[in-house]
């Protein structure tokens, strides 16, 4: 049996496996379980708190596959979340469109935008990449702020977007959104880890570490980096586009230069280069301003500073990103890499010369 | 034997008391979401901090209905999924019967939509979107400022400072900021005043260029549609562009202490004016009293208009609940809602009244000129009641 | 001639800030993008200066304003960025972005997100015939923006540890053999950066007004940086002059609204026509 550790392997098909080793699957079979059972036995607040944490995954899945497994910086994910809502409200609030034809649109409409946005990619590197994204989003987001402002009325300050029906049935309460979300979350997930362990995954991998030796031995960089932008961008719109369904009101206030701090965040906190450390990164950036609420309230009154809790919230964010670069900067996932080896190794104290490659 | 008798009825009695006692000692529990660490805090803290203020005087009074009233807060720090979350959690978790306050009108949205869904009823202050006018939409009520009133209120108003001669509106650009100028312009214009106006970006730093611009077109009266910051940056920029006419600020979340920071900074308080639906706390009715006692008790300091806002929310709640009953349950207070007025004792220009078609009512406004250290009214309050033009 | 002191006025503002980007840069190659936070932080703390004093001594607020802005870039330097040494320019970055955002609650735990304005003096020294005022604080500006980029001017080229600096900035290792301190240079720089933050900071919020929205300013910043050359002083003034006179000419001349997005323009236009900015060297651009 070629359990137990990465160098008893001796067939390719196990190599390959996703999940090697049984603990891993138990491991899965077990989260499934929970995340299919959860609703269940929850209130409506913990359901909409795990509805917003899947928009979050599909966004930084998206990410991640632009900045962690082909290395481009880009600060201008939040106008690709923009412009899925706007598209989607425009579509669905305007021409009456059904569900299916929206949202296909609207990643086709996120998948265009991405090719532009990617092109200075092929020029630039680094911080510049980042610099120039972040314009791209500042333009992206005065078009549309134009377009709200002379559409919009103050009745609905935006865009509002009626709730998605699918063959007669609308998707109108937490549960029914839970699993939806559930099963698109679960659709690009499974799209990620099957792209990042294929020719394009290993392609991406190589131009992060040095696009001069990738196009040395034949890989088309120029190719591959946009499409990374195309990729990622298709996936953000769509978390644009289903995020609209799910609020049901498009404001373009919502799309600022924070959230896609808070994107990045996401997989710098996950571990970047990782589909799991996006999951988790996504988990836990958006659970943590909450968790600090519960926080604050369990305190005695007298200790909550009145109103300057509120302010501290703000903060954690920046103070986790400080935190987890500083500390831990491959992310949260190293962490559950580090336990895992320790586990698989014990009683035995050696490390690997060559680590086994992780997804 | 008849003694024995009666002190065993009054046992009795008193023993039926001591039972249905801890009924009666529930609380009211009702919902608040504002804006206390985003960009507008600044303004929002004080409406909260008005709104706590008048609970904490109800509840030492007794409370409504023999019951004390227990308020959950939270913060959404200008952001609409915050405040969704945050209310959805109050539903929940909190067991509210309402939701109280609110912020600016992109949050109000998102919010109003799920809260539909639970059949709580909103009421917001602050800022008010056109659900709460006629027509009405259900669950949503304002005691706050609609955009397209207050400009219509200040086109009026303009009157007192000049008769004729040309009005440049300023904004930011944003839906609402659009909005109030529209309207503006249309009764400036009905008026018989000429009208130009400038927008600029919502991210503005330095309004300088803006300033510049404005003066440059010689206006007899400029009025500002933005919130309490901007009027800061805008009057110094506007002062040092030359220009020294009269400058209306319009009460998104200004209050006296703005105007006098505006003073301050431009090095000169004449010709500033501010159209407000609230009064200052300076005003000598009875309402700045009870507010200025209140806060006397219970140590809040720097009071202003938005302190006020905040406290008429407050009376505002109280009597929905007191009318809603001891049962009360969050379809019935949606009813009571619907056809509640209370006397403001002098904060505002008369009462606030609900209508089941009118969420809104007639709103009173007043212009104030500063003199040198405080606020002094120019006229009457005027009333506003629906819309001369209507809405795009 | 009014339009021609704004845009000179706006523009030292965005050469001071662009002046303690590049500052950072030229020593250690990161891109601070806190800069803007950095300067409301510390007009803030002018102004909570001020109020402690009450407004009596002005000199003792500048002293105390400066002095902790210097030592709050040491610490900055110490406490975060030297634990960064080895790893891509990208992580410390994404480490000031961190930064921007604990400054920016700080604004809100500390002073309450109030709107302030400071006071440095109301004197108006002229009036144009159009009626505009040029006052004291104008002139002021101009002439700390000028002071302060003699001064870096004189620093660079004339002092031993100027050159160190220079040294220290082209090659780390090799100066550290040389015995150049290169820990005290990057302390100095950040500790500069900071106080040149302050600095513009404080005049900003003379002339308007501060609120956490402000910060918004360090956007004109490390546009004017990127224009003028990240590692250039010179490009610094350039383009802090070159983003303000385009930004007030589009909102008075063109359209208001639009004047938000003229800095983003004249990026795209310099990133697609020499990114290296005006006056940068070229070789930066693969360097990162």
């Amino acid at each position: 049996m070629a359990a137990g550790s990465p160098y008893l392997r001796v067939t390719y098909a196990e190599t390959n496996r996703i999940l090697p080793e049984p603990y891993q699957r138990v491991l899965v079979v077990a989260i499934a379980v929970a995340v299919l059972v959860l609703p269940m036995v929850s209130n409506a607040y913990v359901i909409y708190l795990l509805n917003l944490t899947f928009l979050a995954v599909i966004g930084a899945v998206g990410l991640n596959l632009l900045t962690g497994y082909c290395g481009q910086v880009s600060l201008g994910h939040a106008s690709f979340l923009a412009i899925g809502a706007f598209v989607t409200a425009i579509l669905s609030n305007r021409y009456g469109a059904p569900v299916w034809l929206a949202l296909p649109a609207a990643c086709l409409v996120g998948a265009m935008v991405g090719f532009v946005v990617g092109l200075p990619a092929l020029r630039f590197r680094g911080i510049y990449l980042a610099i120039t994204t972040l314009a791209m989003h500042y333009a992206i987001i005065f078009v549309l702020t134009t377009y709200q402002a002379n559409f919009g009325s103050s009745a609905t300050a935006g865009i509002s977007v009626p709730a998605p029906a699918l063959g007669g049935y609308e998707i109108n309460s937490g549960r029914a959104w839970y699993y939806a979300l559930l099963l698109v979350s679960a659709g690009v997930v499974v799209f990620s880890l099957n792209v990042s362990r294929g020719y394009i995954g290993r392609a991406w991998v190589a131009i992060r570490d040095r696009d001069i030796a990738a196009a040395s031995v034949g890989i088309n960089v120029a190719r591959f980096k946009l499409l990374a932008f195309v990729c990622s961008a298709t996936l953000a719109a769509l978390a644009g586009s289903l995020g609209a369904y799910f609020t049901g009101v498009v404001t373009v206030e919502a799309y600022t230069l924070e959230l896609a701090i808070i994107y990045l965040a996401m997989i710098i906190v996950g571990g970047m280069g990782s589909v799991a450390g996006a999951v988790l990164g996504a988990v836990f950036m958006t659970l943590l301003p909450f968790g600090i609420e519960r926080l604050f309230e369990a305190l005695p009154h007298a200790w909550r500073l009145g109103t300057t809790s509120y302010g501290l919230q703000e903060a954690v964010t920046g103070v986790a990103i400080i935190f987890f670069l500083l500390f831990e900067p491959k992310g949260l996932i190293e962490i559950y890499r580090r336990t895992a080896e320790y586990f698989e190794r014990w009683p035995f104290r050696y490390r690997e010369l060559q680590p086994a490659e992780r997804r | 034997m008849m003694k024995s008798i009666a002190a065993r009825l009054g046992l009795a009695a008193f023993a039926v008391g001591l039972a249905t006692a801890p009924l009666q000692a529930q609380e009211y529990k009702i919902g608040y979401i504002t804006d206390l660490s985003g960009p507008l805090a600044g303004s929002y803290t004080p409406t909260w901090q008005g709104f706590e203020l008048y609970m904490k005087a109800l509840n030492e009074r007794g409370g409504v209905n023999g019951r004390k009233i227990k308020i959950s807060l939270d913060d959404d720090g200008l952001r609409a999924d915050r405040a969704v979350a945050a209310a959805k959690k109050q539903v929940e978790r909190d067991d509210v019967l309402g939701i109280f306050g609110l912020s600016l009108s992109s949050t109000i949205g998102p919010v109003l939509g799920e809260m539909r869904k639970a059949g709580v009823p909103v009421a917001s202050t602050f800022s008010a979107i056109l659900d709460a006018l006629p027509p009405a939409k259900p669950m949503y009520y304002s005691t706050g400022v609609a955009f397209e009133v207050a400009g219509e209120a200040i086109g009026v108003l303009s009157q007192r400072i000049a008769p004729k001669g040309k009005i440049v509106g300023v904004t930011f650009d944003s839906v609402g900021g659009r909005a109030a100028l529209r309207h503006n312009k249309l009764m400036a214009e009905k008026l018989g005043y000429t009208w130009d106006e400038i927008v600029f970006p919502v991210r503005t730093a330095d309004f300088t260029p803006f300033a510049q611009s404005a003066a440059a077109l010689k206006p007899d009266i400029v009025v500002g549609h933005y919130g309490a910051e901007q009027n800061l940056g805008y009057v110094t920029a506007l002062r040092a562009a030359g220009y020294a006419g009269p400058y209306v600020i319009a009460a998104y979340g200004a209050s006296e202490a703005t105007v006098k920071q505006a003073a301050q900074q431009s090095g000169s308080g004449a010709n500033l004016y501010i159209v407000s639906r609230f009064a200052p706390v300076t005003d000598n009715v009875p309402g700045t009293k009870s507010i200025k006692d209140a806060a006397a008790k219970y140590g809040l300091a720097d009071l202003n208009s938005m302190h006020v806002t905040g406290w008429t929310l407050g009376a505002f709640a109280e009597e929905a609940l007191k009318k809603c009953g001891a049962d009360c349950t969050r379809e019935l207070l949606d009813k009571a809602l619907q056809t509640i007025k209370i006397d403001t004792q002098g904060l505002t220009g008369g009462a606030i009244e609900m209508k089941p078609d009118d969420h809104y009512g007639t709103s009173f406004w007043r212009l104030y000129r500063w003199d040198t250290d405080k606020l002094t009214a120019v006229g009457d309050w005027q009333s506003q009641g629906a819309l001369t033009f209507p809405t795009q | 001639m009014e339009l021609l002191v704004s845009i000179l006025v706006l523009g030292a503002t965005n050469a001071l800030l662009a002046a303690g980007i590049v500052i950072v840069y030229k020593a250690s190659r990161i891109v601070n993008f806190a800069h803007g936070e950095l300067a409301i932080v510390g007009a803030y703390v002018f102004y909570s200066a001020g109020l402690i004093t009450q407004g009596q001594s002005l000199l003792l607020t500048i002293a105390a304003t400066a002095a902790i802005s210097a030592l709050f870039g040491v610490a900055i330097y110490a406490a975060l960025m030297r634990r960064l040494v080895g790893q891509p320019t990208f992580v410390a970055a994404m480490v000031t972005i961190g930064l921007a955002i604990v400054l920016k609650a700080a604004i809100v735990v500390f002073w309450h997100s109030k709107s302030v304005g400071i006071n440095l003096t109301r004197q108006t020294l002229y009036t144009f015939p159009g009626g505009g005022r040029l006052t004291l604080v104008d002139v002021i500006t101009v002439s700390c923006c000028i002071a302060f980029f003699a001064a870096l001017f004189a620093f660079f080229n004339h002092t031993r540890l100027g050159r160190q600096f220079r040294g220290a900035a082209e090659n780390p290792l090799l100066a550290s053999q040389r015995q150049v301190n290169v820990n005290l240079i990057l302390a100095l720089a950040w500790g500069a950066a900071v106080f040149s933050a302050s600095l513009a900071g404080v005049l900003f919020g003379s002339r308007s007004m501060l609120s956490p929205q402000s910060t918004i300013i360090g956007l004109s910043g490390l546009t004017a940086a990127l224009v003028g050359g990240l590692d250039s002083l010179r490009g610094a003034v350039i383009g802090g002059l070159l983003v303000a006179a385009a930004t007030y000419l589009t909102a008075r001349l063109i359209d208001p609204a639009l004047s938000e997005a003229v800095p983003f323009a004249i990026l795209l236009i310099v990133m697609t026509w020499r990114p290296w900015g005006i006056f940068g060297t070229p070789e930066e651009l693969n360097r990162v």
